[in-house]
């Protein structure tokens, strides 16, 4: 009898995740470098306690995962020599910070006192040979497509832009950075190119994100009408019964 | 509810970015300015279903995992040290610098600040001084009789006075340069101070390697592009507009769920 309500709970549940990754992927809208984010929604067939034969099954929604778009982001131009963008999907600049390696696609970076190629966090950029120490009394930094970093026309490093045989295995960690969550090694990435002066934005499209804001609540609207019904349904059965 | 909170913290970032967009427009004539951007960064994220888990006891694993973030914050709001443009003002003691470096001058604390707006002007004893009269180092003296005072591209102080037409040279600019010239600290009036982060200054005379030139009777316009920074305040102004749509989504969906009655 109350599996209506309980079926109506595990969307209202499910609608609620969504609307929160909806909310992340707004608000992280002007985020360089941010991934737009999905959830992935499944269904759980329940299991039939009695009759088996005579009632159909009852199935609930289930999430069973977040997805994420890794596709390109709108490069911008910002005219700043150390903001660097990856244009070609999946791969990531790699870092070392104090957990250990991290990955990224926001390429504003900056120099410690030391010269150090760092992040805005001050993670530590890699190079082909670890970590890049950039003088910038020895002239301006150029940056080619494929990474190398050359000043008044002497090589001083590459950049190292990395990609994974898979992007499920990457986990976010904030800040926008991404963690290894397995034991899998990327693998140099050579079919990208590297822009300097540009920043990657996010690949979130506004005007979709608006519209499943709508989807969400209107679905929500009406999952709990339906909840209500079924519970109004209940209690004129009792009233009825009661008369009887 | 965690998308209000996470629609707020993107309200709370929108309203900094334009917090930064305003001071840019703000400071579009300020000599020697340069412009801010603020760099927002996705905040941590909760994992509801950590990926890797084991989904079922035939070892298979979850692939995605969920994992929920709480929105966005500032990383950083940093200096963009691109070169402004230099504009001729006629005025002897404006210097503009081409290129790296910056100006050292020294406070009345007794720090040393720097600075790229070089708009200097004589106090009463002939000392080479900022708008708010704080010396300019090493201290350059232009004596009371000269006629004309020529600073040359390597920072040369000359001066010719009456009666003898040798120049006679009576400074030498020297400028300081970072490693990390954003880590340096603004501290109004177009001055900043060394930190931790920018490392120590390195001082060398204009023209060295790593070095601008000097320029003459001309003072560095601001690095600000209003066209760029007015499209930045559009989108800023729409990206506040749909984290408010957000906050008015959740707070509709909680009181539908609220004027559930049984």
């Amino acid at each position: 009898m109350e599996n209506a309500a309980y079926v109506g709970l595990s969307r209202q549940m499910t609608l609620r995740r969504e609307l929160d990754i909806v909310a992340n992927n707004i608000a992280n809208a002007d985020t360089t470098g941010f991934k737009v984010e999905q959830l992935l929604l499944g269904e759980e067939v329940g299991e039939r306690a009695r009759n088996a034969f005579v009632r159909p099954g009852v199935s609930f929604v289930m999430d069973s995962g977040v997805g994420r778009d890794y596709g390109q982001g709108a490069l911008a131009q910002t005219g700043r020599t150390l903001d660097f963008a990856i244009e070609g999907e999946g791969a990531f600049f790699e870092l070392k910070d104090g957990v250990g390696a991290a990955y990224t696609r926001d390429g504003a970076f900056t120099l410690d006192p030391e010269g150090r190629l760092t992040t805005q966090g001050g993670a530590a950029v890699q190079g082909d040979g670890g970590d890049i120490i950039l003088n910038p009394a020895l002239g301006a930094v150029a940056v080619a497509a494929d990474g190398t970093i050359s000043q008044n026309g002497q090589l001083t490093g590459r950049l190292s832009v990395v990609r994974f045989d898979t992007l499920a295995v990457l986990e976010k960690g904030g800040d926008g950075l991404y963690r290894n969550a397995s034991n899998a090694t990327p693998t140099a990435a050579n079919d990208v190119q590297i822009r300097q002066a540009m920043l990657e934005g996010s690949n979130v499209n506004p005007i979709l994100e608006i519209t499943n804001l709508i989807e969400i609540q209107r679905a929500y609207e009406s999952v709990t009408k339906m909840i209500e019904n079924t519970n109004d349904l209940s209690r004129r059965a009792v009233e009825r019964l009661g008369r009887v | 509810m965690r998308a209000l909170r996470t629609a707020a913290s993107g309200m709370a970032a929108q309203q900094l970015n334009v917090e930064v967009i305003s001071n840019n427009i703000a400071n579009m004539n300020t000599v020697g300015f340069k412009r801010q951007r603020a760099e927002f960064q996705d905040l941590l994220y909760q994992n509801v279903e950590r990926m890797g888990a084991q989904s079922s006891s035939q070892g298979t694993v979850v692939p995605t995992g969920i994992q929920i973030g709480a929105g966005v914050k500032a990383g950083s709001v940093y200096r963009v040290t691109e070169q402004g443009s230099p504009t001729q003002t006629g005025n002897t003691y404006d210097v503009a610098i081409d290129g790296r470096g910056y100006f050292q001058i020294l406070m009345p604390s007794g720090e040393t600040a720097f600075t790229r707006a070089g708009n200097f002007s004589l106090n009463g004893e002939g000392q080479l001084v900022t708008d708010d009269g704080y010396a300019v180092q090493p201290n350059i003296s232009i004596p009371q009789d000269a006629i004309d005072v020529s600073i040359s591209k390597t920072g040369q102080v000359q001066v010719i006075t009456q009666g003898s037409p040798e120049p006679q040279v009576v400074g030498q600019i020297e400028l300081a340069s970072f490693f990390n010239e954003a880590g340096l600290e603004a501290i109004g009036d177009n001055l900043l101070l060394e930190t931790a982060a920018s490392g120590p200054a390195n001082v060398g005379a204009p023209g060295e390697p790593g070095f601008g030139n000097l320029l003459q009777r001309y003072t560095e316009a601001s690095n600000v592009d209003a066209v760029s920074e007015i499209s930045a305040l559009i989108i800023a102004q729409r990206a506040y507009e749909m984290n408010s749509k957000v906050i008015t989504t959740a707070d509709q969906m909680l009181s539908v769920s609220a004027q559930v009655k049984s």
